[in-house]
């Protein structure tokens, strides 16, 4: 098995690091909602909330990194500057990168706004 | 439609979450006027370069700085600037609204609010108090946090008082619960903030914030009978021989419906038909005799078909319910 | 193996009359046919300035009520009309605007300058775009009527119940709920025809990264759309099921709740105001660029910010429910990625501020409206940033304040620029360009009257004013702020006015506008003054971003049909699929031409919603059996047929099959979108089952679930199905027709035999829906899947149809490919469906 995944010809792609948001955001939401609803029969307090919502903002961190990474190389580690506009499959290659790249760019900010309520809010008062 | 009540008259700010009176009101205009402030600049700021770019006696720029103007300007900095923002914000919440999970059932104070078509059912639950029943008002002390249990016994209502906090929905068939602290004494109005049917508009109530020995006087007289009910023998007779007590409840008297606001000290009221008219005895007439004009949609019929004495009696006797 | 382009262009060895020969041949294909045969054109020429132009009659009648709204508004205590009146008036602004001009506006547009854009002849399914139009108009119509029967919608434009599913909120709520859930379906509709269109309909050789900036918008949005919309509508059906048939899914005394509304409304609601903002800001960067003269700088940050957006507005609709009392940590998080969808926002603004430095500008009335659509989007974009603040938002939340945002935002995000956008394409629909002078009057009316009615708005609603009230006091402070308000609101309509005279106004007499008359970049000003109908002369090999500009021969090359596909010698309109990444040419497509049956279907269609608000059973449905033959004779005289020939020679070497299935096929593509879509619909339903779950100690109030025999019957039974299909491809892909058929019948059967045992559990278990949300909700989880089996069995019928009639064969299999790609997405159905509502209870008891 190789350790970095080998570069995939897809524009879905694309969405990697947005889709990894999109998941660690309902994780987050659902799990926090289904606790706050059900409290009274979990056995844990509001700190495993927390705990929780700390380890799956690691995942979704690491998968970005991951993802960026393969943007990075795809757009050639920044060799050459925007706007890739040429007609060559060279060019394509290194545009998806470089937006692949803003995206994962975009995805860490978002997950880390996602997490940073669980800093500031300690219980489930409505 | 409205008439003007004297107690509104040129109190422009009773209703303005500009003005505050409230601990909660006070943060969060602090927090608009800072803002503004910021999102003046960042407007004069955007129109600025915009308005440069738009020039044609300037050099052109390279692609290169250009390409900088996006990742600085347009990502970098606002960035940046949101972060701050939305930490300030999440850390109010706590803040602003303190919660401790006995609260809703132990709070020194805790007034019971439901929202009904178009109007409020207000009960006040003081420590060591029967529960004491009330309408269309709610009074509270200054410097105390008190605790509102939200419902609703229809559609879905929004209690708001701009002037101490922001506002919470009434939901049928959940229980909300807010609390709000007063900073200064004075009387406010809270429209309702949900669209609930055809007189959302003319769905209000007045806040009344007294000093803490005024505010349990006054709530210990609330549980008592009003010493109008055995004043103007005629009036609470017509009021009885109507049947105004199948939905209205007027303490010390048989009168104890419970589909209407309760009438028990309605003379002493800031205002009539939650908010929207002038509490005087020619005001306590019009509602009963044009109910459907003064609040179209409204559960209660108009009274037109009585005579003028009658109507004028009972609003007489209403308006002594002090 | 890729096709390789020619390097240059062959010499071109044709006569002129054979040049005239072909376009003669090209303009008799493509014209609209004449007379009252007009209406049944498909082709995005017409449909698209239809569409236009209804969208547009409709944003004015809904202009004109929120002038009413403001008269009423402008003293206090006014009755110049009733509260009944004014409710319903608000209503329909609010819904006339959002669903029957913002977001068919994006179609409309889209489908007159996509096809332009991408050098194709029209988009893929002509006929479907026609259904979509003629849907819209007569739900729209449907919709808008009511007011003048006293019998409109009046609980507001989202529709809160229990306001809105009680009694008293009368018929007008039937009509809205159905009227749009109709549109609704043309909207989806729409997005499968745009995103096939982008992805696939390129020119030859425009790979991903030289799209123009509109198309990957259009992608974005449209693909939002199957993801936002498909929630309203599950939403519209549990609404439509307690105001027909007494269903508590909103009733909180038979254990239903108010707030899933709320969650699903908004879970469409918010999305929608990027689906619309993304398109309109989608004109400004086709603009931008050609008023600096320029390409755009940054064209991967707009890519990002188009993506971006349409991820992050889906973790926003909470934000609509600050005040509901959610868990502050639920806030919390919407809150975030409201702040976060602000950063993608700001890049779009400095990539058209970037273009601009780093070009020079020439002044026009494009450029003006674009000026000015920023200058009132910041504001609107600042207070966005404010009200995504929880606590700023308890304050704010359904005051002016929030009615001063949303106009900011959608009248300087989404109208503004579909002005500039007017102005700046006219001449492709009206060869004329339009008056500069009207331009600049409009403009500034326009510009100060929204700014002096909107603005004060912000007080009024932080002094207190709720949002929705059709009257205030006097006395507190509130009367200035709305008077300078409405007449604000006047100022600008006398703009709109001028704008909407500049646009009608005869011109028959002025001259026709130059060719490319902005000197632009991009591929839709090739279009010939006047017009004709084919689209383009021939279709071009595209190597840049903006070939205008970078190919100055590439227009009259195009004119002289030296491209692909430069006549129409069998008398079919064709255009060329290729691929998405890199537009390699794969098909030459055969599109369908004028035809009654896409108005026959919409209006058959129509019928049926009609007819079910006044309950109308029978005529519902006959209206029902109408509309599926009509769609039955569509899909069976239009569509997978048979050509005379393989292959087709398109020109400059390249000869493309004409037929061809699985995923190669556009038709495939739809049939996948479009089941995404309804995956989204069925997913918002299951949110449901466990939304119920979540709210309530024991979700199923003591009542007898369905058991659980039943509903693993009826998932074996749809399982087996499954398989069946599978093999029954295969079967046909090795020439066994005899097989095919038989496993056709088998499975139909076995979906007969499952999607009646899943209707057969909570029946036999005496489930009454009426009694509580839970019997409510799993029927409707099992209504959802036997409707869907029923489908699946017209579908095998249909296949079973084309293989004894030799439509079906070896080599044109278009058919079972799609239908096996529709059980792929019935098996999940049916799997989640049947595990769900079978053995989730057991696992709840068993669990505590």
């Amino acid at each position: 098995m190789r350790l970095i995944p080998r570069e995939v010809e897809s524009l879905w792609t694309l969405f990697t690091a947005p889709v990894i948001w999109a998941g660690h955001f309902l994780a987050a939401y659902i799990g926090a909602a289904v606790f706050c609803a059900k409290q009274d029969l979990l056995p844990f307090g509001f700190g495993g909330v927390r705990a929780y919502i700390a380890a799956i903002t690691l995942l979704a961190l690491a998968g970005i990194v991951l993802a960026g990474f393969l943007a990075w190389r795809q757009w050639g580690f920044g060799a050459e500057d925007p706007p890739h506009q040429g007609w060559s499959r060279e060019d394509r290659r290194r545009f998806q990168g470089f937006a692949t790249l803003l995206l994962c760019a975009l995805s860490l900010v978002a997950v880390v706004f996602t997490a940073m309520p669980a800093i500031f809010i300690a219980e489930c008062n409505p | 439609m409205l008439t003007s009540s004297p107690f509104l008259a040129g109190c422009a700010g009773i209703q303005s979450a500009l003005d505050p009176a409230g601990v909660e009101a006070d943060a969060v205009a602090a927090l608009f006027w800072v803002m503004v402030a910021g999102a003046a600049v960042i407007w004069l700021a955007v129109m600025g370069v915009l308005y440069y770019a738009t020039r044609r006696d300037r050099v052109v720029h390279s692609e290169t700085f250009a390409g900088r103007v996006i990742l600085w300007a347009g990502a970098i900095l606002p960035t940046l600037i949101l972060t701050a923002l939305l930490a300030y914000g999440l850390s109010m919440m706590p803040r602003l609204r303190p919660w401790d999970a006995r609260a809703a059932e132990d709070a020194p104070l805790r007034i019971e609010v439901v929202g009904e078509q178009f109007w409020w059912r207000v009960t006040y639950h003081r420590d060591g108090m029967e529960p004491v029943v009330s309408a269309n008002e709610i009074r509270m002390p200054v410097g105390e946090r008190v605790t509102f249990t939200l419902r609703s016994a229809d559609v879905i209502h929004a209690f708001w008082i701009p002037s101490l906090g922001g506002k919470m929905d009434m939901i049928p068939g959940r229980e909300n619960t807010l609390t709000l602290e007063a900073t200064k004494a004075g009387i406010y109005r809270g429209p309702c903030a949900e669209f609930c049917g055809s007189s959302h508009a003319l769905m209000a109530l007045a806040a009344v914030v007294m000093e803490t020995g005024a505010f349990d006087e006054w709530l210990a007289r609330q549980a008592e009978p009003s010493p109008g009910v055995g004043e103007n023998e005629a009036g609470r007779a017509a009021f009885l021989a109507n049947g105004c007590g199948a939905c209205h409840a007027v303490a010390g008297t048989e009168a104890n419906g419970t589909i209407g606001p309760d009438l028990s000290h309605l003379g002493s009221r800031v205002t009539l038909g939650a908010g929207i008219v002038e509490n005087s005895k020619a005001g306590i007439g019009r509602f009963i005799a044009e109910t459907d004009h003064v609040k179209p949609g409204v559960r209660m019929p108009a009274y037109r078909a009585l005579p003028d004495e009658e109507i004028d009696a009972i609003a007489g006797w209403l308006k002594g319910l002090e | 193996m890729t096709y390789a382009y020619p390097e240059t262009l062959p010499p071109d060895t044709r006569t002129d009359a054979e040049r005239e020969a072909e376009a003669d041949g090209l303009r008799k294909v493509w014209e609209a046919p004449k007379g009252l045969r007009y209406w049944t054109a498909v082709n995005n020429t017409e449909v698209g300035v239809w569409y236009t132009a209804a969208a547009f009659i409709f944003m004015l009648f809904a202009g004109v009520l929120a002038l009413i709204v403001r008269t009423q508004l402008s003293v206090p205590g006014n009755d110049l009309v009733s509260a009944e009146f004014f409710n319903q008036a608000f209503t329909l602004h609010g819904t006339v605007m959002m669903f029957l001009f913002a977001v068919p506006i994006f179609e409309a547009v889209a489908i007159i300058i996509l096809p332009q854009m991408l050098g194709a002849r029209d988009l893929p399914f002509p006929r479907l775009s026609a259904f979509g139009f003629w849907c819209f108009i007569i739900g729209g119509v449907f919709v808008c009527g009511s007011i003048f029967f006293n019998a409109a919608p009046d609980a507001g434009w989202f529709m809160y119940p229990p306001l809105a599913t009680s009694e008293e909120a009368g018929i007008g709520a039937d009509i809205w709920l159905l009227g749009l859930s109709f549109i609704e379906v043309a909207s989806i509709a729409a997005a499968v025809e745009l995103i096939i269109g982008v992805l696939k309909c390129r020119p030859p050789g425009m790979h991903i990264n030289l799209m123009p900036l509109y198309a990957w918008y259009v992608l974005i949005v449209a693909g939002m759309i199957l993801f936002a919309f498909p929630p309203l509508i599950a939403g519209d059906i549990l609404f439509e099921l307690e105001r027909m048939f007494d269903w508590p899914f909103f009733d909180a005394a038979r254990g239903g709740d108010p707030l899933l509304w709320q969650h699903l409304f908004w879970i469409f609601g918010h999305p929608e105001v990027y689906i619309v903002f993304l398109p309109a800001i989608a004109l400004l960067a086709m603009i931008v660029p050609t008023f600096a003269q320029r390409p755009i700088v940054g064209y991967s940050w707009i890519v990002l910010a188009a993506v971006g957006t349409g991820f992050l507005s889906f973790g926003l609709w909470v934000h609509h429910m600050f005040t509901t009392g959610l868990p502050s940590i639920s806030l919390g998080f919407f809150s975030a990625a409201s702040e976060a969808v602000a950063i993608p926002t700001g890049v779009q603004i400095f990539v058209f501020i970037a273009t601009l430095l780093a070009g020079r500008i020439v002044f026009s009335v494009p450029m003006l409206f674009a000026a000015g659509a920023l200058a009132i989007f910041v504001i609107g974009g600042l207070t966005g940033v404010m009200v995504a603040l929880a606590p700023f938002d308890w304050q704010a939340h359904d005051s002016y304040f929030v009615v001063a945002h949303l106009h900011y935002v959608l009248i300087g995000g989404v109208l503004f620029p579909i002005v500039a956008g007017i102005y700046y394409f006219f001449p492709l629909v009206g060869n004329r360009r339009l008056s500069d002078r009207l331009g600049k009057v409009g403009f500034w009316l326009m510009f100060v009257g929204f700014n002096v009615g909107f603005f004060p708005m912000h007080f009024a609603g932080l002094r207190g004013m709720p949002r929705r009230v059709f009257t205030y006091p006097d006395e507190i402070g509130l009367n200035m702020l709305n008077l300078v308000s409405t007449i604000g609101a006047f100022i600008f309509a006398a703009g709109v006015l001028v704008i909407v005279w500049a646009v009608v106004r005869p011109k028959g007499r002025e001259p026709y506008a130059a060719r490319n008359p902005w000197n632009a970049g991009t591929l839709e000003w090739v279009a010939e003054m006047p017009g004709e109908s084919w689209g383009i002369r021939s279709i071009p090999i595209i190597k840049s971003r903006y070939p205008l500009w970078d190919d100055p021969n590439l227009i009259a090359d195009i004119d002289a049909g030296r491209y692909y596909l430069a006549d129409a010698s069998e008398g079919h309109r064709e255009t060329i699929v290729t691929s998405v990444l890199s537009a390699q040419p794969l098909q030459c497509l055969r599109v369908s031409g004028p035809s009654f049956v896409p108005m026959f279907s919409a209006a058959a269609l129509g019928a049926v919603f009609i007819f079910l608000t006044y309950h109308w059973w029978w005529p519902t449905l006959v209206a029902g059996v109408l509309a599926l033959v009509g769609i039955l004779y569509w899909l069976w005289t239009a569509t997978a047929v048979i050509p005379d020939k393989a292959q087709k020679d398109v020109g400059l070497g390249l000869t493309l099959p004409i037929y061809v299935s699985g995923p190669k096929s556009v038709g495939w593509w739809a049939m996948f979108i479009t089941m995404t879509g309804d995956g989204t619909a069925f997913g918002s339903l299951v949110f449901g089952y466990f939304f119920y779950w979540t709210i309530h100690d024991d979700f199923t109030a003591g009542v007898g679930g369905p058991g659980a025999a039943w509903p693993m019957a009826a998932l074996a039974f749809f399982l087996a199905a499954w398989i069946a299909m599978l093999v029954a491809r295969r079967a046909n892909a090795a020439g066994r027709p005899g097989a095919l058929r038989g496993l056709l019948v088998l499975s139909l059967t076995l979906t007969l035999a499952g999607s009646a045992a899943g209707l057969t559990g909570p029946w036999l278990h005496g489930m009454d829906p009426t009694t509580h949300v839970y019997p409510a909700i799993v029927w409707v989880l099992v209504i959802w899947t036997a409707c869907h089996g029923a489908v699946a069995v017209i579908m095998q019928g249909f296949c079973l149809a084309g293989s004894l009639s030799g439509r079906l064969t070896r080599q044109h299999d278009i058919d079972i490919h799609n239908v096996v790609l529709y059980w792929h997405f019935l098996a999940v159905t049916a799997l989640v469906t049947f595990l769900v509502v079978g053995l989730f209870p057991l696992a709840q008891r068993s669990g505590g």
